[in-house]
């Protein structure tokens, strides 16, 4: 199947840190989880893929058109939620949703007043009065209130207690279920990821160190097993012991 | 374009800006330095500016289906907005101080047509300066205002001094033919601001793509 998303070579380079020839590509109604320690380059990868930050190299190929080329096309279709950044905080929800609404040709109100209500947000509320998670699920209701077809959230679930988190991991799966929707999901909670993830893409000190299926992803890295280990490594297990193998490598220099 | 002079206007026009905007009837005030309504004029794009700073509207903004060109694009239309605003509100006023018969004003110039055309002189070189200064960081409001009121303050100085130069009295006189003499002070001054705004707007975006979020 042709993917919705397809990230080549994306490279840049910051005193300190580069991005080296990231790479992945994302299906049709699948959830991709992003992951990585922070400082690994997530939010980076993110910001590439929508020109927030200008790459010096590699291409963005979404909805078989170039990103770069057709942006504004291709924004038409996503739905964008960074977590932890609060927008005009003194502004009522419904005042920033009017504004917003302005800008899709495809803005389906009723379909916002679904979502609206199922999350139970309250429109009169300012953005500030709301909760990080509610914060979350107003973004989310934006997002999906245009019929996007590919949601790009980084850490949506940061800073969440486990009962926000456990909710909204519930809502991404439905989205994927009920909508013509993909998720790419930036999170370095590995946790969520074992629930709702259909594919898994680590990247560690701005290098892809595998992208793949998450049974596949799992299985590549059984060579982090210890005989101690009877089941399976779970993606925690093997960011740490991924990262930790450095730090020995770093410790014997 | 409508849609984003809306969203500017309903989210990141900072109130101040918006009462700013309304200072033009200050040239009913019988002895001011008028031109202290141009700088009003060029404190309302700072605030503003400042305001969209602290609630993240850039990041906002690059996650609606706009360019990074459009992001700028809007906010050149805002300051345009408030300052033909300004200047279209303060018209009834200045022709009401001469309905009324307000004397001369004693300290500098008085709301004529020259005034006006120097108006438009003053924010041209404003807005080019600091738009395009701000747009090379994305951020630094404070440092771009510093730098392009330099020049404001400059040209304010040198419109009120016209009033007390002998040869140049006629614009400051409201006098039929005086202020037909004024007219194409008035032209060059709205050619001046046609030309820099898009000028100001097409180096700006040309920054602006290069700025990481």
């Amino acid at each position: 199947m042709e993917p919705v998303l397809s990230v080549q070579n994306i490279t840049k380079h910051y005193p300190g840190f580069a991005l080296e020839n990231v790479s992945f590509s994302l299906g049709p109604k699948r959830i991709m989880g992003l992951i990585g320690k922070n400082g690994a380059g997530k939010s980076t990868t993110l910001k590439s893929i929508l020109n927030m930050v200008s790459p010096e190299n590699g291409s963005v190929t979404m909805f078989r058109k170039d990103f770069y080329q057709h942006e504004k096309e291709c924004k038409q279709h996503i739905g964008i939620v960074f977590g932890g950044i609060d927008f005009y905080p003194l502004k009522k929800l419904s005042t920033i949703s009017a504004v917003t609404r302005r800008f899709y040709e495809n803005w389906d109100q009723a379909q916002y007043q679904r979502y609206v209500k199922l999350f139970a947000l309250d429109e009169r509320k300012k953005y500030k009065e709301l909760s990080n998670g509610m914060k979350v699920k107003y973004l989310l209701a934006l997002a999906l209130s245009h019929h996007a077809e590919l949601l790009i959230l980084d850490e949506p679930t940061s800073g969440l207690d486990p009962v926000s988190r456990d909710e909204l991991l519930h809502v991404f799966c439905q989205i994927v279920n009920s909508e013509n929707c993909s998720i790419l999901f930036s999170t370095h909670i590995t946790s969520d990821l074992d629930r709702c993830a259909d594919d898994i893409t680590y990247i560690q000190n701005g290098r892809v160190l595998q992208s793949a299926e998450k049974g596949k992803f799992l299985r590549s890295f059984e060579h982090l097993k210890t005989p101690e280990d009877s089941g399976p490594l779970t993606l925690e297990e093997i960011m740490l012991r991924t990262e930790r193998s450095k730090w020995d490598d770093i410790t014997t220099l | 374009m409508t849609s984003l002079l809306y969203k500017e206007i309903k989210l990141v026009a900072h109130p101040t800006s918006i009462v700013f905007a309304f200072l033009g009837c200050l040239v009913l005030v019988p002895s001011y330095p008028y031109s202290v309504i141009f700088m009003f004029g060029c404190l309302a794009p700072y605030i503003t500016f400042l305001n969209a700073r602290e609630i993240n509207d850039a990041w906002y903004t690059a996650l609606l289906p706009v360019t990074k060109c459009e992001s700028v694009l809007g906010k050149c239309l805002l300051v345009v907005f408030f300052q033909l605003f300004q200047l279209l509100f303060s018209v009834p006023f200045a022709l009401l101080r001469n309905f009324l018969n307000i004397a001369n004003n004693p300290v500098g110039l008085d709301a004529t047509v020259a005034w006006y055309g120097f108006g438009f002189i003053v924010y041209a070189v404003f807005d080019f300066i600091f738009l395009t200064t701000f747009y090379k960081s994305g951020y630094k409001v404070g440092k771009s205002f510093i730098f392009a009121a330099i020049f404001m303050v400059f040209l304010m100085i040198l419109v009120e001094t016209t009033a007390h130069i002998p040869a140049l009295v006629w614009m400051d006189s409201c006098q039929t033919e005086n202020l037909l003499m004024q007219l194409p002070i008035l032209v060059v001054g709205i050619i001046c601001y046609g030309m820099l705004i898009p000028l100001a707007y097409q180096i700006s975006a040309r920054y602006y793509e290069k700025v990481d979020l």
